[in-house]
C-alpha cells in the first residue's frame, strides 16, 4: 500500500538535521534523535563507551541534576529510553504535545552542556550498573554469549563489527575520566545528530522550538569517520564448541550479508525469512514439523551501514536428538535454497510478513520518529519510511537467489554450538 | 530567532482531556458480542477473540491442557494441514498468537486492513473448527517438556514459580505453572485436549473485538460471516473461587548454580480491580518501586550500583492480586541489597509525600494516550478488561481513581496489604555463596529448594 506521511527538512546553522512528520490525529509528541556513534566507532581499548554514555546521559548535564531528566518526563507523562547499536546511538521520549519544549530543553542541555555532570562518581556508579547490565543481559542466562562469541569468529579482530555493544568490562574498568570526557566531545555535537519530530505540533512550530533549544549549541569538529568494515563473504567455516551446563542443545549459524540501503541486503533478508519466519518458513516446516528433530527454529538478518550486515539461523535440538542433525538439516536448507532460489509463493509471504511488520513499527509516533531519524542519519533520506514497501515489494525471486548463492551458503558461515555436558541424563 | 540555554525547565502546558476510545456492539449469528474501535490510521488491525476460562477448570492431573489445546488450534484444522494453515494466514501478511491467562484463552491475529477478511475467516477456523490431530498434539506436548528445561534455566521464571508456590495456598490453581509441570504434561492426548476443547470452548463465552481503521469496512459483517455460524456444547464459564494465601515474612533459597547474579522476588498479597483501591495501590507502587526514580531504584541502582534496575507492580487476574518487587542484584550484595529493599517497603508504611503522589499522578495520567496509540494495545487492554470481568472502558475508571488519589489515600491503600502480613523473599542464585548472606539477616524462616 502506498505511504504518504507528511515529511519536512532543515539543517540548523550548527549542522543538527532536523526532521518534522505533523500528526494532529494524536494528542501526543515523539522526539527521537540519533547520534552518528554506535560500537563500531570505538577504538581499540574503548569497547562500551558509546553503550556507557546512553547510561551517563540521564545523570544529568549542565542545568539539569542527577535523576531529574527522569522525573521531570515522567511528571510530564513521558515514556522514555535510549538505545545503542553498532551503527549508531539513540535518545528518545514520547509525551503528551504540551511538553515538547520540556524535552527539547532536556535533549539539548546533555548534547550541549552533558560533560559538566560526568564526575568520577557518576562514572563509577554507572559502571557499576553496567557490570550490572552485562550480568544480567548476556552472563548469566543460558547461550547469552552467543552473539560475542558468533561476531568474533565472523569478522577479522580488529573490524567495526567484531565486538558489542556492551563491550569489554576491562576496557570500562581501565577507562579514566578524561578518556571518557574526550569520546563525548569528539561524537556528541549538533552536527553528528539528526532530530526527528512526530506528533500534534505545527511544521513551523516544531522547528522553530528546535532553532529556541539547539540553535544555540555549537559544531563540534568533524567527527573521525568508523573504520570502514567493507568485506565480502566468509569463505570458509568457523566453529566454536562450547560444552556447558545449557537447558538444550543449540547451533547458530551467522553469515556476513551485504551492506544496508542496497536491494541485495533487502533480497539476502528475504532468503532469511523464507527459511526461517513464521510458522510457514521452511525451516519450522522441515525441523519442527515435519521432522521434529528442532524444538524451535529462528533467524534473520542484522542489517547493518557499515560496509557489510549479518544474518542467523538458529536451531533448539529436540530432547535425545542429536545437534548434529540439526546442522546437517539447516545446511541442507541453506544449499537448497543457494541452489534453487524460492517460489514465487514464498517471497510473498514472506513480503507480506514485511509489510506488516514495517506498517506495525509505523503505527506510533516513537516507531514513526525512530524510522525517520534511522533513514535520515544513515541513509540521508527520511522518505524512505514511504518507500520502504514498494522497496520490499520490487525485489525478484532471482535476486533473492543471488544474494543466497553468493552470501548464504554452507561453505561461509561461523557457527556456535552448546552442548550438555551430561548430555542423556536429562529427565 | 535567538537562541540561548536556558538555565531552567520550561513549563509543560496541560494535557487535553483523554478518554478510552469509544466502541460499536453487535453481536454475531452465534451470539458472540462483536466490539469494533475505529482507529483511523491505524492500517494494521487486531482482531482478538476473548473466551472465558478460568485455569482451574482444568482436571488437576493434567493441568496445561489448556495451555496444549490453544496451542494446537491452529495445527491443522478440519479443513487444513497444520502446513497449509500457517501458509494461508502468513500469505495474507498475517500474525497469530495465543495466550493462556488465569481467567481467560485469547486468540489473535495481527493483519493489514487490505487482508482483514479472508484472515478472519482463518482465525474462525482455528477457534471453532481445530482437528487436534494426535500427531500435532503429541508433537506440542514434546515441545512444551522442552520448554519447561528453558524455563527452568531462566532465573526469573524460577523466581516467579517459587514465588506462585509459596504465596497461594496449594489448592489454588495460581500456586501452580500455568503451562503445566512434566508430570501433568506427559499424559494429554489429543482426545483429552479434544474432550476439554468440547467443553469449554463455545460461542457463549466468547467475545470478539476489532481495533483498526475501520474506514469503508463492514467489520461486524466480516466477523459474523466468519463466526456466525459457530456451534457449541460448552456450557457457562464457572466463577473463580476466591484464592487463598500463605501469609508471614519466609525467605525461600532457589540454588541455580553458576549464577553470577541473585534474581530477587519480594511481595505479598496485593488488591484486585475490585477494589476502590486499586488505582490508589497504582500510585503507591509508582512512587514505591514503579520506576527508575523511585524510592527503590533510587538506592538500589542510581545511589549503590547494586543492579541494572528493579520494578514493582500490583497484578491481579479476576481475583485475589499481589505486590511484588523484582530484581536481579549482585551475588556478593545480596543480603545487603534485600535489606535496602525490605528497609524501603517497610517505611514507606509510615508514608508518602503529597509531591511523590503529585508526581506519580501525573506521570499515570498523562501517559494514558500513550499506551492506547496502537490498535493492539487497545485490544489487548480490553481483552484482558474482559478477561477479569470489568467494563471495556475501565481504563477511565481507573484513571479517575488516580485523580482522587491522595497521599493519604494511596499511603493507606499501600498499607492494607505490603507488609501488613508478612513478605515473602524468594532469592534464585548461588546457594553456597547467598546463603551465609541471609542466615545473618533474620527474616524469618528460610526454606531451601
Amino acid at each position: 500500500m502506498p505511504l504518504n506521511y507528511p515529511l519536512a527538512e532543515q539543517t540548523l546553522d550548527n549542522g543538527l538535521r532536523v526532521v518534522v512528520s505533523s500528526d494532529k490525529a494524536v494528542p501526543i509528541v515523539a522526539v527521537n534523535l540519533w547520534y552518528d556513534v554506535g560500537s563500531r566507532h570505538e577504538p581499540p581499548g574503548l569497547t562500551g563507551f558509546a553503550h556507557l554514555f546512553e547510561h551517563l546521559m540521564f545523570q544529568g548535564s549542565r542545568n539539569v541534576e542527577s535523576g531529574q531528566h527522569f522525573s521531570l518526563l515522567e511528571t510530564a507523562g513521558a515514556s522514555l529510553n535510549a538505545t545503542t547499536f553498532f551503527d549508531r546511538t539513540n535518545y528518545f521520549e514520547s509525551l503528551p504535545s504540551g511538553g515538547l519544549d520540556l524535552a527539547l530543553w532536556l535533549e539539548a542541555d546533555r548534547m550541549g552542556y552533558l560533560l559538566d555532570a560526568v564526575t568520577q562518581e557518576n562514572l563509577d556508579n554507572q559502571r557499576d550498573v553496567v557490570k550490572e547490565e552485562k550480568r544480567q543481559s548476556y552472563d548469566n542466562r543460558p547461550y547469552g554469549d552467543s552473539y560475542e562469541r558468533l561476531v568474533r569468529l565472523l569478522f577479522p579482530a580488529d573490524h567495526p563489527y567484531a565486538h558489542m555493544t556492551i563491550g569489554s568490562m576491562a576496557d570500562l574498568d581501565a577507562a579514566a575520566l578524561e578518556d571518557v570526557h574526550a569520546f563525548f566531545r569528539k561524537h556528541y555535537g549538533p552536527n553528528n545528530a539528526v532530530l526527528t519530530i512526530v506528533g500534534d505540533v505545527s511544521e513551523e512550530d516544531a522547528f522553530d522550538a528546535a532553532k529556541r533549544y539547539f540553535g544555540h549549541i555549537p559544531a563540534i569538529p568533524a567527527p573521525p569517520p568508523a573504520p570502514d568494515g567493507t568485506i565480502g563473504p566468509l569463505t570458509e567455516v568457523l566453529r566454536d564448541d562450547v560444552v556447558e551446563d545449557v537447558p538444550s542443545d543449540l547451533i547458530t549459524m551467522m553469515f556476513r550479508l551485504p551492506v544496508d540501503g542496497t536491494p541485495e541486503l533487502d533480497a539476502a533478508a528475504l532468503a532469511l525469512d523464507v527459511l526461517a519466519a513464521g510458522q510457514s518458513g521452511r525451516l519450522n516446516r522441515r525441523l519442527v514439523r515435519d521432522e521434529q528433530i528442532a524444538q524451535s527454529v529462528s533467524g534473520g538478518a542484522l542489517p547493518l551501514i557499515g560496509g557489510v550486515s549479518f544474518g542467523t539461523l538458529t536451531g533448539i535440538a529436540s530432547a535425545d536428538v542429536d545437534l548434529q542433525k540439526v546442522e546437517d538439516a539447516l545446511v541442507e536448507e541453506i544449499e537448497k535454497l543457494a541452489e534453487h532460489g524460492v517460489t514465487e509463493d514464498e517471497l510473498a509471504t514472506v513480503q507480506a510478513q514485511n509489510e506488516r511488520d514495517w506498517l506495525e513499527q509505523l503505527a506510533t509516533c516513537s516507531g514513526r520518529a525512530d524510522e525517520i531519524s534511522h533513514h535520515a542519519l544513515l541513509f540521508g533520506d527520511p522518505n524512505r519510511i514511504n518507500t520502504r514497501i514498494d522497496e520490499i515489494r520490487a525485489v525478484t525471486a532471482e535476486q533473492v537467489q543471488q544474494a543466497a548463492a553468493k552470501w548464504i551458503r554452507a561453505g561461509g558461515r561461523a557457527q556456535v554450538t552448546y552442548r550438555r555436558s551430561n548430555a542423556g541424563e536429562q529427565e | 530567532m535567538t537562541s540561548q540555554a536556558l538555565t531552567t525547565p520550561p513549563s509543560v502546558a496541560p494535557p487535553r482531556p483523554w478518554k478510552f476510545p469509544l466502541s460499536t456492539t453487535t453481536t454475531t449469528r452465534a451470539g458472540t458480542p462483536v466490539h469494533v474501535f475505529d482507529r483511523p490510521g491505524q492500517y494494521v488491525a487486531t482482531v482478538r477473540v476473548t473466551i472465558a476460562l478460568p485455569l482451574f477448570a482444568e482436571p488437576r492431573e493434567l493441568e496445561g491442557i489448556a495451555t496444549i489445546m490453544s496451542r494446537t488450534l491452529d495445527e491443522g484444522t478440519e479443513l487444513r494441514s497444520a502446513n497449509e494453515f500457517a501458509a494461508a494466514l502468513e500469505r495474507h501478511g498475517a500474525a497469530y498468537g495465543v495466550d493462556v491467562s488465569s481467567d481467560a484463552l485469547h486468540v489473535e491475529i495481527s493483519v493489514p486492513i487490505s487482508h482483514l477478511a479472508p484472515a478472519v475467516k482463518l482465525l474462525a477456523e482455528a477457534v471453532t473448527r481445530p482437528a487436534f490431530n494426535a500427531e500435532d498434539v503429541g508433537r506440542h506436548v514434546t515441545i512444551r517438556l522442552g520448554e519447561i528445561n528453558q524455563e527452568r534455566a531462566n532465573a526469573g521464571y524460577r523466581a516467579r514459580e517459587a514465588f506462585a508456590a509459596n504465596l497461594f495456598d496449594p489448592s489454588v490453581r495460581r500456586s501452580r505453572p500455568t503451562a503445566g509441570t512434566p508430570d501433568t504434561i506427559r499424559p494429554l492426548t489429543n482426545t483429552k485436549v479434544a474432550e476439554f476443547y468440547r467443553a469449554n470452548v463455545g460461542p457463549a463465552r466468547a467475545q470478539i473485538l476489532f481495533a483498526g481503521d475501520a474506514t469503508g469496512v463492514e467489520v461486524a459483517a466480516i466477523v459474523d460471516d466468519a463466526f456466525g455460524d459457530w456451534t457449541s456444547s460448552a456450557g457457562p464459564a464457572l466463577e473463580v473461587p476466591e484464592p487463598q494465601y500463605v501469609l508471614g515474612d519466609r525467605v525461600v533459597l532457589v540454588n541455580r548454580p553458576g549464577s553470577v547474579q541473585s534474581q530477587l522476588l519480594i511481595g505479598c498479597p496485593g488488591p484486585d480491580r475490585r477494589e476502590e483501591i486499586w488505582g490508589a495501590a497504582a500510585v503507591a507502587n509508582h512512587v514505591v518501586g514503579g520506576t527508575i526514580t523511585s524510592r527503590v531504584d533510587t538506592v538500589l541502582r542510581e545511589e549503590k550500583g547494586y543492579t541494572y534496575g528493579t520494578r514493582s507492580s500490583f497484578n491481579a487476574p479476576r481475583k485475589g492480586g499481589t505486590f511484588t518487587l523484582g530484581g536481579a542484584v549482585r551475588t556478593e550484595v545480596t543480603g545487603a541489597a534485600i535489606t535496602e529493599a525490605l528497609r524501603i517497603l517497610r517505611e514507606a508504611r509510615d508514608g508518602l509525600t503529597d509531591r511523590e503522589v503529585q508526581e506519580a499522578q501525573d506521570s499515570l495520567i498523562r501517559t494514558a494516550p500513550l499506551r492506547y496509540e496502537q490498535a493492539d494495545s487497545i485490544a489487548q487492554q480490553v481483552g484482558s478488561n474482559i478477561a477479569v470481568g470489568v467494563p471495556l472502558d475501565f481504563a477511565d475508571t481507573y484513571l479517575a481513581q488516580i485523580a482522587a488519589t491522595t497521599a493519604e489515600i494511596a499511603t493507606d491503600a499501600y498499607n492494607r496489604y505490603v507488609g501488613t502480613n508478612g513478605l515473602l523473599v524468594i532469592v534464585v542464585g548461588e546457594a553456597k555463596d547467598v546463603r551465609p548472606q541471609l542466615t545473618a539477616l533474620n527474616l524469618g524462616a528460610l526454606t531451601e529448594l
